[in-house]
């Protein structure tokens, strides 16, 4: 019944191009998606410096929040001119996403929203050869293998869609804030583990997720009263999570 | 329809995130070469002195090279020898000569991703001799890329 209700509640919405007038409920599924990053695996056909494998994982809360973790692999090995740097290590990031699109519409299986994750990068680095030249001429040195924990805040604006049923694919840009490097000043490293360049306080990059979606609660989420739009202004459209059946989510539905 | 457009809509924006995250070689535009800085100063008054003629020199087992040779300057700069732990200099003011020799250590300091790893010195101590500089005093014993005066030499 419940299905039927929101089948036609969104063929009216389509229809009447956002004027429906009526108040009804939607159930939707609750998630906990484990997926892994596509772009690692290509970017290591790219980019022979770098090998960078991810999985993620989220739990849906509610139809607007969920509970992200990630665990990401990164080793790097550059070698320039005057210096080789190499630096392997494991991040792990923990945080929320926020999903923008209405239950009604997202229905469990779209997301288009923004998470923000704070993320722990155990790490090490090493420079095997590093050159110096200046007046007095030139010479070699090195930087030994030291081991470092790196801290830093990820803001992730992105999309998923459900590619079939079971199995989502999504993408979101990241933009990574530097806390601390974990190495003082002058030893930052060329590559940070799960952050990048940590000679620089942003990075910024992209991920390509494809998960597998398992769903293992329905919540009812109540679509607002809408009143029929007068002189053609619309008012905004929400929806509460149904406190009889959301438990402890309750209200948290809430949505801009 | 409403599931092909949101395919769609991701698709293109996966195109536009992939040209985001793109990245080129980036040269170095950035100071690699740490020197040390040095304030000429009056003897007594402690006034900035300006010498008529300077001329500084580095030492090596087997050869020198000329850093300055100025004239009316009140100061100086020269780079450490970022093979030893010490540089040797001969300093003529106003020609007259003297011979300072600086202790330091050293330390790798990463410039950029694109530029390397330049070494910085921390200073630990001087040597002069005397015959036209007074004292030699270590100000800040840093010697990095930030452009802070090092040494102040009295004469």
């Amino acid at each position: 019944m419940a299905k039927r209700t929101c089948i036609f509640f969104i063929s009216l919405f389509l229809l009447a191009g956002g004027r429906a007038a009526a108040q009804d409920t939607v159930t939707i599924p609750l998630h906990i998606r484990a997926g892994f990053d596509l772009s690692g695996p290509v970017v290591k056909l790219i980019n022979k410096e770098l090998i960078s494998y991810g999985i993620l994982a989220s739990m849906d809360m509610n139809s607007a929040l969920s509970f992200d973790a990630g665990l990401r692999y990164s080793s790097f090995h550059g070698e320039q001119h005057n210096y080789d740097f190499s630096s392997r290590g494991t991040s792990i990031v923990a945080g929320v996403g926020y999903n923008f699109i209405k239950a009604n519409t997202a229905q469990g299986k779209y997301y288009g929203g923004i998470g923000l994750r704070y993320g722990l990068s155990l790490y090490s680095e090493e420079a095997s050869m590093i050159k110096y030249t200046n007046e007095w001429g030139a010479g070699e040195t090195s930087l030994p293998l030291s081991h470092h924990a790196g801290h830093f805040l990820e803001i992730t604006p992105g999309v998923r869609t459900e590619l079939f049923p079971g199995v989502t694919i999504g993408w979101n840009l990241y933009m990574r804030l530097l806390i601390s490097a974990g190495a003082g000043k002058d030893l930052k490293p060329v590559w940070m583990p799960g952050y990048g360049a940590a000679t620089r306080g942003m990075t910024t990059g992209a991920e390509y997720y494809i998960s597998i979606s398992i769903p293992y609660k329905k919540i009812k989420v109540i679509i607002q009263p809408r009143t029929q739009e007068s002189e053609g202004e619309e008012e905004g459209e929400g929806d509460n999570v149904n406190p009889s059946t959301e438990g402890s989510f309750s209200g948290s539905g809430i949505r801009f | 329809m409403e599931r092909l457009r949101i395919t769609v809509a991701i698709v293109i924006s996966a195109i536009l995130a992939a040209g985001v995250s793109s990245c080129s070689v980036q040269p170095c535009y950035e100071d690699t070469d740490p020197v040390m800085n040095t304030l000429l100063l009056t003897s007594g008054t402690g006034e900035t002195a300006t010498a008529e003629s300077l001329n500084i020199r580095g030492v090596l087992p087997t050869d020198t090279i000329e850093f300055v040779n100025a004239t009316s300057t009140s100061s100086f700069s020269v780079p450490l020898d970022p093979g030893s732990d010490q540089s040797l200099f001969y300093i003529t003011l106003n020609d007259v000569s003297d011979t300072a020799v600086i202790f330091y250590t050293r330390h790798p300091h990463l410039v950029s991703p694109e530029c390397g790893y330049t070494l910085t010195s921390r200073i630990s101590g001087l040597k002069t001799t005397h015959n036209i500089i007074d004292t030699l005093i270590i100000e800040n014993n840093n010697v990095n890329l930030n452009g802070e005066k090092n040494l102040h030499l009295f004469y």
